[in-house]
């Protein structure tokens, strides 16, 4: 199959996501009528969808672990913060959950969300058995947006102030970008089910001659991913929280310090 | 504000009680005015010495197939150039001035820690007297300032000369992290009221800001310099290929330091730009959250894009598109600093004095190595550069034509401050021009001479087409540079004693420093103007115009205790080397050598020797408390309770290194040893100086000294220790538990 192709082909029907945004977007509109943000919301549906019916989802799915971790950055990064910007400004969480919103929780939720699922033997179940994947995909959403909400809660007293935000998120940053250091220089695999990959699709001619990816780069890039244009995410956010304390007229607890 | 009232005393060398004991007043103080000043005149003597290694550098290669200094020799000197200028020259000049100038400019008394900062600058004359010792033991490093393995190994280079220049860089990066340390808990908990942080300079919000890059960066050089070390002093193998070391290992970890360094020394240039900037063209500085927030982003991008010093190693064409990418993405903040400040000189009335001059040639110098800065981020350009005069050329231009005129404009700026009589103007301009022409003329041709393939580091070169009359001109350009350095040096002399009288503010520039006498009394301030915006001058001098109130208009600031903030600071830095050992240990367990492995540790002993260790995590926190709620007795036993666990931590990690002596496993046996030895034994180390600060506070709490107000030293003394205790929770993890689940 040619990259062409693939591109063309690899796109996934999928009833149940579909459905499941479907009901989103209802219940969305049910529940927030017009006071919501729902430019946010589309987008984190259309990424959402992106990450697991497009090809990049056909490919992470045994052939490239590029490509799972490009899966792994939207679900976990860019999703949840799409979401949590769709909510109208006035939404507080229902009591039982503000339990979740302890900044030491939602640090935990944001980083063990990328340690963790790269653990060899949770990365491979999650690549061979589609229930893992489920769990995965929702826990990856579900910590993120654990995680995001500390820096971008619906209502500003629930935020953490300028300068803690840009602790919690250089932290995280910080520990994300040693799990990449230490994914691009990992002399072994660690998810072992990328190395021989079962050709379901007949593309991997494609994929290791056209384009040149071997396993080992391929793990190399994805080690990369997670180090470099993730830290960007970060930094994005860290630029945003300085803007926010520099243009803010109410009264903010200045500084924390790490 | 009117600039130039007359009641300035004239500067003196002693206060009139300090002529009895004069020897020891500049000597033993800890003010920070005289300590910055002693940094000041330590990175001028530097100054000297790096700039006459740099005269015969340029007088070796005036001329082709020259042989006026031996090829080792030639070696000895541009490492020693290359070490001095950023170690010795630009680093403490920087901390000089912000030494100076950071606690006037927050309305401060002194810094946070005066001891601190004069332990802080005396390690800098005691490093570069390490560094110069070495050539008296049998040649000074020859290894280039970055040090590349194998070369800086003991079989390639067996002279005392790599081992000298280890420690004295470790001695300076101590230094350094206190000075940093230092830096932010002045800035956190020193300010006056009024000065939030929104309201800070930007000379002193950048070098705040710089501060945290040394104290995460410095930590990695710290750990590299001690494998280093380690390897040579004690038959270690971190960094020899040939018992499966690793010399990329060193590059990685040289540049991980080394990249953000470049910043390091950068970021004070700017910060002192952004002041002068604004006061010589008559205006606020255009955008000035936005000259802060960049200064954020490149010290946070600098952290991650090390890789593109080494393109050519052969990290594979994947690394290299990353780190080119990442690399170009730092054009983004930097160039909109550029923007800003043009955009503060557009439409202002510039006054084209000296240190105006400085900046405006810093500008264009530095759009210049900024644009050759970009083409080394293109890797292919990359390959055919590196390692030319082209490369030279162009971090030649960062660290003189920006760093270092922006430093002469410092001295031009701030020196009627520090010694209350301005520099001669006439002698200035004398010194910026010939500095603009011989620098441009000694480096603009290098770009050309590294393009016709002019390779770096080459004690002589053959008589190629064009070669000769380039590198004349280069090193006549020298000569210049040399004739401007003489000039300032003379003016700085010459203008202390007979220089004009300065008076408070003879720029009429805005921050908090020119609100006092020049130079400033011990306590540097008897009163403060109100601030409520950046300029706080502009309002005080224009009470019917002031500039808009910059946040909510309060004097309230918050103050962090300033010993936990240190405490913090310091952990920070001390995560950073011991995350660079847990790397490399973790690299070298991947790549697994023959002879003794993890298998040869005893892990139920240890897992109930760490539980000492955790549980006394626990006992601290409850004579905290104890302390708190005034329970003397309860708290004296809770420590002594915490330091007994620490104490039996410690023999069981002897036990550990006692078994496997009598197996014969030891440092040099192999990489796994060097490696388990190296981790293990700084966290010990760690272990042990934790004790002895808890023994002193046990001795002090004995002796009833404890009573009200010392509740934080306790507190930070626990920082330290639970964080000793969760670095061991890692090493446990990594050293004693992953062979267990692989």
């Amino acid at each position: 199959m040619t990259t062409y192709q693939f591109l063309i082909t690899a796109w996934k029907w999928n009833s149940v996501l579909l459905i499941l945004c479907a009901m989103v977007l209802a219940g969305y509109f049910l529940a927030f009528q017009r006071r919501g943000r729902p430019g946010y919301l589309g987008a984190a549906l259309a990424i959402f969808l992106f990450a697991l019916i497009s090809p990049v989802s056909a490919l992470a799915e045994g052939y490239l672990f590029s490509a799972h971790m490009i899966q792994h950055i939207l679900l976990v990064l860019i999703v949840p913060a799409f979401l949590l910007l769709s909510l109208p400004r006035s939404f507080s969480l229902p009591r039982p959950l503000t339990a979740f919103t302890h900044p030491f929780i939602g640090w935990i939720a944001g980083v063990g969300a990328m340690w963790l699922w790269h653990a060899p033997a949770l990365c491979n179940a999650a690549t061979t058995s589609r229930t893992v994947f489920a769990i995965q995909t929702t826990s990856l959403v579900l910590m993120g947006s654990v995680f995001w909400w500390q820096v971008l809660a619906p209502r500003d007293a629930n935020r953490l102030s300028p300068a803690a935000g840009i602790v919690y998120l250089f932290t995280a940053c910080t520990a994300c970008s040693l799990l990449g250091i230490i994914l691009t220089f990992a002399p072994v695999s660690i998810c072992s089910v990328y190395q021989h990959p079962a050709d379901r699709l007949g593309i991997l001619g494609t994929i290791r001659n056209d384009w040149g990816l071997t396993s080992d780069k391929d793990q190399q890039i994805g080690g990369l991913l997670m180090w470099v244009p993730m830290c960007l995410i970060y930094l994005t956010a860290i630029l945003a929280q300085l803007a926010r304390w520099h243009s803010d007229p109410v009264p903010q607890t200045e500084e924390s310090n790490a | 504000m009117n600039g130039t009232t007359a009641t300035v005393t004239p500067a003196t060398l002693l206060d009139p009680a300090e002529h009895w004991h004069h020897r020891l007043a500049w000597l033993s103080t800890v003010d920070h005015k005289r300590i910055a000043v002693l940094y000041l005149l330590t990175g001028l003597f530097f100054f000297v010495v790096g700039g006459l290694e740099a005269l015969f550098i340029r007088l070796q290669l005036a001329v082709p197939n020259n042989h006026f200094l031996q090829p080792d020799t030639f070696n000895q000197l541009f490492t020693m150039h290359g070490t001095t200028m950023i170690f010795l020259v630009i680093m403490p000049l920087s901390f000089g001035l912000v030494n100076y100038l950071l606690p006037l400019q927050i309305g401060a008394r002194d810094m946070a820690f005066p001891r601190l900062n004069a332990l802080g600058f005396w390690l800098v004359p005691f490093g570069g007297i390490l560094l110069h010792f070495s050539i008296l033991t049998g040649g000074a490093p020859a290894v280039g300032w970055f040090s590349y393995a194998p070369l800086s190994e003991t079989p390639y280079s067996s002279t005392p000369g790599v081992d000298y220049w280890a420690i004295a860089l470790l001695v300076l990066g101590i230094g350094s992290v206190g000075f940093a340390i230092n830096t932010i808990a002045t800035v956190l908990s020193r300010r006056a009221p009024g000065m939030t942080m929104r309201r800070l300079p930007l000379f002193t919000w950048i070098n705040f800001v710089n501060a945290f890059m040394i104290i995460l960066a410095i930590p990695v050089l710290n750990a590299g310099l001690a494998m280093l070390l380690i390897d040579r002093q004690l038959e270690g193998h971190f960094f020899l290929p040939a018992h499966g070391g690793s010399a990329v290992l060193w590059q990685h970890i040289f540049w991980a330091f080394g990249h953000p360094e470049v910043y390091i020394i950068v970021l004070p240039a700017f910060g002192v730009i952004s002041e002068l900037i604004p006061v010589f063209s008559r205006k606020p500085i255009f955008g000035y959250e936005f000259v802060a927030a960049s200064s954020v982003a490149i010290a946070i991008l600098s952290m991650s894009v090390w890789g593109h010093h080494m393109f050519t190693v052969g990290m594979g064409r994947a690394a290299n598109s990353f780190f080119a990418i990442a690399s170009l993405l730092i054009a983004i903040p930097t160039g909109v600093k550029v923007l800003n400040w043009t955009a503060t000189m557009f439409g202002g009335r510039i006054r084209f004095a000296v240190p105006m001059l400085f900046c405006i040639a810093f500008l264009v110098q530095f759009l210049l190595a900024g644009i050759t800065g970009i083409s080394h981020a293109v890797v292919p350009l990359d390959w055919q550069t590196k390692n030319s005069y082209y490369l030279i050329a162009h971090f030649h231009f960062v660290a003189v034509g920006a760093i270092l005129f922006a430093l002469l404009a410092a001295v031009q700026f701030w020196f009627p401050k520090m010694s209350g009589r301005m520099l001669s103007e006439r002698l200035g301009k004398w010194t910026f021009w010939l500095m603009v022409i011989g620098f441009n003329m000694t480096f603009i041709i290098q770009h050309f001479l590294g393009l016709l393939g002019m390779p770096r580091r080459v004690f002589t070169y053959p008589d190629l087409p064009h070669w000769a009359w380039m590198n004349m001109l280069s090193t006549v350009g020298v000569f210049f540079m040399s004739a401007s350095s003489l000039i300032l040096l003379w003016n700085i002399v010459v203008s202390f004693f007979r220089g004009k009288i300065a008076g408070d503010n003879p720029w009429n520039a805005w921050t908090l420093e020119w609100a006092t006498t020049s130079p400033p009394p011990h306590e540097n301030f008897h009163a403060l103007p109100p601030i409520r915006s950046r300029r706080p001058l502009w309002d005080y001098g224009n009470p019917d115009r002031p500039d808009p109130i910059v946040g909510k208009d309060t004097s309230e600031i918050e103050s962090p205790d300033k010993s936990k903030v240190s405490i913090l600071s310091f952990i920070v830095s001390e995560a950073a080397f011991f995350t660079v050992l847990l790397l490399a240990y973790l690299y070298f367990y991947a790549h697994p050598q023959p002879g003794p492995g993890p298998r040869e540790l005893n892990v139920p002993r240890t897992l109930i020797f760490s539980l000492c260790l955790f549980a006394s995590s626990f006992t601290i926190w409850r004579s905290e408390i104890s302390l708190s709620k005034q329970r003397r007795s309860s708290m004296l036993g809770w420590l002594a309770l915490t330091i007994a666990l620490g104490g039996v931590f410690l023999v069981g990690q002897g036990l550990e290194y006692w078994k496997l002596f009598q197996t014969g496993v030891d440092v040099s046996t192999n990489l796994f040893a060097t490696t388990f030895f190296t981790l293990t034994g700084f966290h010990g180390l760690h272990v042990f100086l934790g004790l002895v600060a808890l023994l002193i506070l046990l001795w002090v709490a004995w002796q009833g000294d404890f009573a009200s107000g010392r509740g934080s030293t306790l507190a930070a003394a626990g920082y330290y220790w639970h964080f000793v205790d969760i670095v061991w929770v890692f090493v446990l993890l990594t050293v004693y538990i992953l062979p267990l689940i692989r």
